[in-house]
C-alpha cells in the first residue's frame, strides 16, 4: 500500500522516548524518497496519455487522469511524513541544545545525528550564543526557579582540577568529592550527569 | 494545515477505510484483489483513511462507515463505557472519529464520542492519580491513544506534586544521556 | 538600626529598600506568567526589561561592595537570593518568547499581528532561524523531491494557500483572573453562536479564576486586563 514506508518512519517517531532521538534512519529514508520518484514517474507518464489522447488536460476526468490523481496524493503523504520526522527530530534537538547549556554534542547524540542535523545543531547552538550575547544575558542557566543560591554537590566523574567558577575562585573536581557551589556553576555539570546535587 | 506536523494526526489518518470506487482508475496497485495495476469501478477496496479522504471529497469512491464506530461497539460502550478494549478496536479512537463523522453523513457520531469520553475519563483520572501499579498495566490496554497521553499526563503531574511536596534533588541529570557511561577503552 | 562593621557604618534598612526596588519586581513577574501560560507569542515589554537589567547590574554592584567591605555573608546572601530570582524571572521570560519563536518561526513571519510584537533582535533571530531551518530541510528533503513538490510552505504548487505552517494552538484553555468586573466576553464565534445554545455573553468578577480557551480573551490579556495563571 502507498505511504506505508513513509508512516513507518512517523511511527519510530512516536514509540521513541519522549525527548530521546533515535538514529537518523537513512535507509528507511531513502527507500521513501525513492519512491516519491516512483510516484512521479507514473504521474507523468499517466497525465502524458492524456495528452497523447488529445484530451484536455483540465477537464478530462478518465481512468488516467484519476491514477495520476493518486500517485499524486501518495506523493503529497508522503512528503509529509517526511518532512515530520524532520521536523520533529529539529524540535528535539532544539531542546537538547537548551539542556546542554551551550556545550559541544555528546558524541552518543552525535552518531544519531544526520550530517544536515549536525550542521543544524551547531548553527542552532550559535544563533542562541548571538542572541544572548546581544543581549547580555546567559538563558542557560537558571532552568530551575532558585530555592538557594548555593547547593550541595558530589562529583560523580573526574571532571579535573584548576576550574574557575563564576566568582574568580578555583576548584578541583576530583572523583567523588563534595562540593558546596554556587547553584548557577553548578547547573551545567548535573544536567551532563558529571555531578548530583545532594540534599541532606 | 495547524496540524500539518503533528505526529498523532498523521498516524491517525493512516487508520483503514472501507470505500466502494465510483469510477475506474489506471496505473495504480492499491487493489490487492485486482491482478491488473487498475481499480474497477465498483470495486471495494481498504484504503488508509489519508487517501479514502481525498477520494471520497472528489467522489471518486466512496467511504463506509469504520466498523469501530458501529452498532455492536455502541451497544458495548452503552453497557460498561469505562472498561471496553478501544485501542484494538482503534488507536486514534476519537481523532479518528472526529475526522469520519462528517464524511459519512451519521450526524450521531459526534455526540456520541463525546458521552464516550465522558464516561471514560472519570476512570482514566481516578487510575492515574492512585499508585496501585498492578491493575494500571492490564487497564492501559484498554485506552485510546488520547486517552493514554492523557492518563500520562495526570500520572507526572501527581509524580511531581508529590516530589515537591517531600523535596529532594531538584536538578537532574538530562534525560536523554545515556544511564552507565561507558569506560572508553 | 545602623551596623559597625570593621569600621563601615551603614544604615541597613535604608539600603534594603534602595536595594530591592520593588515597583518593577510585579510587572515582570506578571510578564513572565503570562508569557509562560499564553499559546502565542505576547508583545516585547521592552522598557520593562530595560529597567530590570539596569536595576540587576545596580544589585550586583552592592552585593560585591557589600562582601568586600564585609558586611556578615548572611545578609549578603539575602541580597543573593533576591536577586537570583529576578534573574531567573527575566532569563525564563525571555526563554519562553524564544521558545516560541523556535517553534512557530514561519507562522510569526507570515502574521503582521505577531510580526510586530517581537523585539528587534528577536526579529533577527527569528529571521536567521528560519534561514537555517529552511536550509536544513532543503538539504534534507526538499531538495530530493521531484520538481512541484519541493516547497516548504505548499505542500504542492497546486496548493491554494501555504498548507504546512504550523499554527499556536489558540483555543488551548488557560486559567485566567481579571482585576476588575468584566462584562459581554464572547467565548464564542460567530459559527458557534449560531448553533450553540449559550445566549448571553459571559462575564467574569474581579480576581475569581477561570478556566476558559484563549481565543476568546485573547485582546484583553494583551491589553494588560485578563492575568493569567
Amino acid at each position: 500500500m502507498y505511504g506505508r514506508k513513509a508512516c513507518q518512519l512517523v511511527t519510530e517517531l512516536a514509540s521513541g522516548e519522549k525527548g530521546q532521538l533515535t538514529h537518523f534512519n537513512s535507509d528507511l529514508f531513502e527507500q521513501v524518497i525513492s519512491e516519491c520518484q516512483q510516484h512521479h514517474l507514473e504521474l507523468q507518464s499517466l497525465i502524458r496519455k492524456v495528452q497523447e489522447e488529445g484530451l484536455d488536460l483540465q477537464t478530462t476526468k478518465n481512468e488516467d487522469h484519476f491514477g495520476a490523481l493518486i500517485h499524486h496524493l501518495a506523493l503529497v503523504r508522503n512528503k509529509r511524513c517526511l518532512m515530520a520526522y524532520v521536523h520533529n527530530r529539529a524540535e528535539t534537538i532544539r531542546s537538547l541544545i537548551w539542556k546542554l547549556l551551550g556545550s559541544m554534542i555528546p558524541p552518543e547524540i552525535q552518531e544519531k545525528l544526520s550530517n544536515s542535523e549536525e550542521e543544524y545543531f551547531k548553527k542552532h547552538s550559535a544563533r542562541l550564543k548571538e542572541y544572548m550575547s546581544k543581549l547580555e544575558l546567559d538563558l542557560t542557566v537558571d532552568m530551575v526557579p532558585p530555592k538557594d543560591p548555593y547547593i550541595q554537590v558530589r562529583v560523580l566523574d573526574d571532571i579535573g582540577e584548576g576550574i574557575v567558577l563564576s566568582d574568580d575562585k578555583t576548584a578541583n573536581f576530583a572523583l567523588h568529592s563534595i562540593h558546596f557551589l554556587k547553584r548557577t556553576d553548578a547547573e551545567q555539570y548535573i544536567s551532563r550527569g558529571l555531578m548530583e546535587e545532594l540534599r541532606g | 494545515m495547524t496540524s500539518y506536523y503533528d505526529i498523532d494526526d498523521i498516524l491517525a489518518e493512516e487508520e483503514l477505510v472501507s470505500v466502494v470506487f465510483q469510477k475506474a482508475v489506471n496505473g495504480v496497485g492499491i487493489d490487492p484483489s485486482s491482478e491488473t495495476d487498475s481499480v474497477e469501478s465498483g470495486s471495494k477496496v481498504e484504503l488508509p483513511f489519508w487517501l479514502a479522504q481525498e477520494l471520497h471529497l472528489r467522489q471518486v469512491a466512496v467511504m463506509a462507515l469504520p466498523s469501530c464506530f458501529n452498532q455492536r461497539t455502541r451497544l458495548e460502550i452503552q453497557a460498561d463505557a469505562a472498561f471496553v478494549d478501544l485501542r484494538s478496536r482503534c488507536q486514534f479512537f476519537y481523532e479518528f472519529g472526529c475526522k469520519i463523522a462528517p464524511l459519512v453523513g451519521d450526524r450521531t457520531i459526534g455526540s456520541w464520542l463525546l458521552s464516550t469520553f465522558k464516561s471514560r475519563y472519570k476512570e482514566v483520572l481516578t487510575k492515574a492519580h492512585s499508585a496501585v501499579f498492578a491493575a494500571s498495566s492490564k487497564y492501559l490496554a484498554l485506552l485510546s491513544k488520547e486517552e493514554t497521553k492523557m492518563y500520562e499526563a495526570a500520572q507526572s503531574s501527581m509524580t511531581a506534586f508529590k516530589k515537591w511536596r517531600m523535596g529532594g534533588p531538584r536538578f537532574q541529570r538530562a534525560s536523554f544521556l545515556s544511564r552507565k557511561r561507558k569506560s572508553t577503552e | 538600626m545602623a551596623s559597625n562593621l570593621g569600621g563601615a557604618s551603614i544604615s541597613q534598612t535604608d539600603d534594603f529598600e534602595t536595594f530591592t526596588p520593588t515597583t518593577d519586581v510585579e510587572p515582570l513577574k506578571r510578564a513572565w506568567r503570562n508569557e509562560k501560560a499564553a499559546p502565542e507569542i505576547l508583545p516585547y515589554e521592552a522598557s520593562l526589561v530595560g529597567r530590570i537589567k539596569e536595576q540587576i547590574q545596580a544589585m550586583e554592584d552592592s552585593i560585591e561592595e557589600y562582601s568586600r567591605s564585609g558586611i556578615d555573608p548572611l545578609i549578603v546572601s539575602l541580597y543573593q537570593m533576591d536577586l537570583d530570582r529576578i534573574q531567573f524571572l527575566l532569563r525564563s521570560y525571555i526563554r519562553s518568547r524564544l521558545q516560541k519563536i523556535e517553534k512557530y518561526m514561519l507562522y510569526i513571519l507570515k502574521s503582521d499581528e505577531l510580526f510586530r510584537r517581537l523585539s528587534k533582535e528577536e526579529i533577527t533571530f527569528t529571521d536567521r532561524c528560519r534561514h537555517d531551518m529552511k536550509k536544513h530541510f532543503d538539504e534534507s528533503v526538499l531538495s530530493k523531491l521531484p520538481n512541484n513538490y519541493q516547497d516548504v510552505l505548499k505542500q504542492s504548487i497546486t496548493s491554494e494557500e501555504d498548507d504546512m505552517v504550523p499554527e499556536p494552538p489558540l483555543d488551548t484553555f488557560v486559567v485566567c483572573k481579571s482585576k476588575e468586573y468584566l462584562e459581554h466576553i464572547q467565548l464564542e464565534d460567530e459559527e458557534e453562536r449560531a448553533s450553540s445554545r449559550i445566549e448571553e455573553p459571559f462575564e467574569m468578577e474581579a480576581n475569581v479564576l477561570h478556566i476558559i480557551r484563549y481565543r476568546p480573551i485573547k485582546s484583553l490579556v494583551e491589553s494588560g486586563r485578563i492575568d493569567l495563571l
